[in-house]
């Protein structure tokens, strides 16, 4: 299950990126021309911040996190409870103002508001107008991103059945459950086309239905090219849609890269032989690090497709192959043990 | 449509679905209706002569007036105190504020829905009661129109500075602070009054200062003074000139009024700044 591109790897290089390096960003920014989905220069990462850093009095929220998210790409944000997720989140929209560092969004200072007409925001905690009607939240958005009138219905059709409301049209909202709310902000979240979608924990209420809906939809946004910032403290989406995470906490990023990176998935098969034979011990070695388990050998740090050599290898030398399991390390296993290592 | 006729619009269409301006419009009416009884048997009590009667109506009726100032000061305090704070506490306006809107027009559309809401009651209120004033009594006040644009410019300061609070002050204190504030005002106007009867000059001083911080009480005489008819305030003449808080000896001075308008602009462009500046 690989997904690491070269996009990827640019991102990742773009993740130690300095303040310098956010300076030139700022005025790439300032002369770009419109055209596309978003006025600012398409070359431009979604996000990129340097140093940004948030303090409410002595605590500090966010600690010079640096990281870049490159367009198109599904950028999983994880942490514990109380980690500093959603204040990064307040920081890129401009709902909060950082004490620290810079941040460029869609290559736009954070705030800008013509910027925020091309991204699509569901909060973790929100409301919306309990008196008005599904249909009438999604046309006050639409009136508030400016989109064309004529757009309206269409865009509002769209959005209430991509997210399964379209039977609830005129239903007032403050009828609506927490996770028919969500659906909503969803579908909000994806009026006018957005080029940036930073969903807040946005399975938080749904039934496994729903979740998979979110992801189908997550994965359908990243097919037209939309950027998908996924703030969440469930792994398993994660794991099921992101193409990179940055692993966060107490406002720091401490592990920033693809799923594969992060996981280490090349580390360890699990292999059932059967044929004695001490010629064939050694060339293990040249695989990897291997011990005996009962009647299991367990070969560490191999590359997944190195898998495939050694079985050969152990067939042409006499040994009959029983069973081979590849082993990966679950994001949940990983996330903790990066976290127990602060 | 501009950002701030959208948030304005959108204002008075969850307070028209709240069923808040229903509320209020029956309340006026049924006290309206009972004021109409209590004009009719006032203006033809047999007890009073017609010169009586004819002080006497004006003065119920500022006395009706004044408790309908009294509920509009309330109602602006009432609905613009949770105009931004509970929108902020319950996660309303984090999917407003993230649009391409600056929280200028955010705010503006909200004062300007809540006005033009406070408009059509103070508007609707003194249409009625005049009207039904007009029809027991046949007594108009000499000047309705100023009379009805004081009263709602009462309520709207009072609005204004609930939405200042708004901003930085949870509900329950932000209403709380707004009509404890207009009571203080009024209170300070009595004791001036108080003051200037009893010639006691630091009274007097009071009640001058007071009308400065807040202007309601101010707007509150100037809408007196135009509900008054000549024969009231020759009455008033007539008696030395005594003071009390239902009547007004002369019509708001031109600085007067220019102070008042930079007292609305200061605390509005307090509150567009306030907002703002505020991290959600």
């Amino acid at each position: 299950m690989s997904r690491t591109n070269s996009a990827e790897r640019a991102a990742l290089d773009g993740a130690a990126a300095s303040v310098g390096d956010t300076a030139v960003s700022l005025s790439e920014a300032a002369g770009s021309s419109s055209g596309s989905r978003s006025p600012q220069a398409t070359a431009s990462p979604a996000i990129h911040a340097a140093d940004l850093s948030k303090r409410f009095g002595g605590t500090i929220a966010v600690n010079s996190l640096s990281m870049t998210v490159q367009r198109g790409e599904v950028f999983g944000f994880l942490g514990p409870n109380g980690a500093g997720k959603t204040t990064v989140v307040k920081l890129l929209l401009g709902l909060a103002r950082p004490t620290g560092g810079e941040a460029l969004v869609l290559g736009a200072p954070l705030g800008d508001r013509e910027t925020r007409r091309h991204i699509g925001y569901l909060p973790e905690l929100f409301r919306f107008q309990a008196l008005l009607t599904a249909k009438e939240v999604l046309r006050l958005h639409c009136r508030l991103l400016a989109l064309p009138k004529a757009a309206w219905e269409e865009e509002a059709r769209s959005a209430l059945e991509t997210v399964g409301l379209l039977e609830r049209a005129n239903d007032r909202v403050g009828t609506f459950s927490k996770g028919m709310q969500q659906r909503l902000g969803l579908g909000v979240a994806l009026l006018g086309d957005p080029a940036l979608v930073m969903l807040d924990e946005p399975t938080s209420a749904l039934d496994p239905v729903g979740r998979h809906d979110v992801r189908e939809i997550i994965r359908a946004l990243r097919d037209r090219g939309s950027t998908v910032f996924l703030n969440t403290h469930l792994l398993e989406e994660a794991e099921h849609v992101c193409d990179r995470v940055a692993v966060i906490d107490k406002g720091t990023a401490i592990a920033t890269g693809s799923l594969d990176e992060l996981l280490g998935r090349h580390s360890r098969v699990r292999l059932k032989v059967a044929g004695p034979g001490a010629s064939w011990w050694s060339s293990l070695s040249r695989f990897g690090r291997w011990h005996r388990q009962d009647e299991w050998i367990v070969v560490d740090g191999i590359d997944p497709p190195r898998i495939a050599d050694l079985i050969d290898e152990l067939v042409a030398l006499g040994a009959r192959v029983e069973a081979v399991i590849p082993e990966h390390q679950s994001l949940e296993a990983r996330f903790l043990e990066l976290l127990s290592k602060r | 449509m501009n950002p701030t006729l959208t948030i304005a619009a959108l204002t008075i269409r969850e307070s028209v679905r709240r069923r808040l301006l229903l509320a209020f419009v029956t309340i006026t009416v049924v006290i309206v209706g009972l004021s109409a009884w209590g004009f009719d048997r006032l203006s033809h009590a047999h007890s009073l002569t017609s010169g009586e009667s004819d002080l006497a109506v004006p003065q119920a009726l500022i006395l009706f007036m004044f408790m309908f100032s009294f509920v509009l000061a309330l109602s602006a305090s009432a609905i613009a105190s949770p105009s931004i704070s509970s929108e902020i506490e319950s996660g309303v306006l984090m999917t407003i504020v993230t649009r391409p809107i600056r929280r200028t027009e955010v705010l503006l559309g909200k004062w300007l829905g809540l006005a033009a809401l406070l408009a059509v009651y103070a508007g609707g209120v003194c249409a009625l009661e005049f009207g039904v004033v007009r029809w027991a009594s046949g007594f108009l006040p000499p000047n309705p129109l100023l009379a009805g644009v004081y009263l709602f410019a009462e309520g709207a300061l009072l609005l204004t500075l609930a939405l200042l609070l708004s901003t930085q002050m949870p509900v329950i204190a932000a209403g709380v602070i707004g009509v404890a504030v207009f009571g203080a005002g009024w209170l300070a106007g009595v004791v001036g009054t108080l003051g200037t009867t009893l010639n006691i000059g630091a009274l007097r001083t009071v009640g001058q200062v007071g009308r400065f911080l807040l202007p309601t009480d101010g707007l509150w005489h100037a809408a007196i003074y135009y509900l008054q008819p000549p024969s009231l305030i020759a009455q008033h003449l007539a008696e030395g000139g005594r003071q009390n808080p239902f009547y007004a000896q002369g019509a708001p001075s031109w600085p007067y009024l220019m102070w008042v308008v930079c007292w609305f602009l200061i605390v509005l462009i307090a509150a567009v700044a306030s907002f703002e500046r505020r991290e959600l």
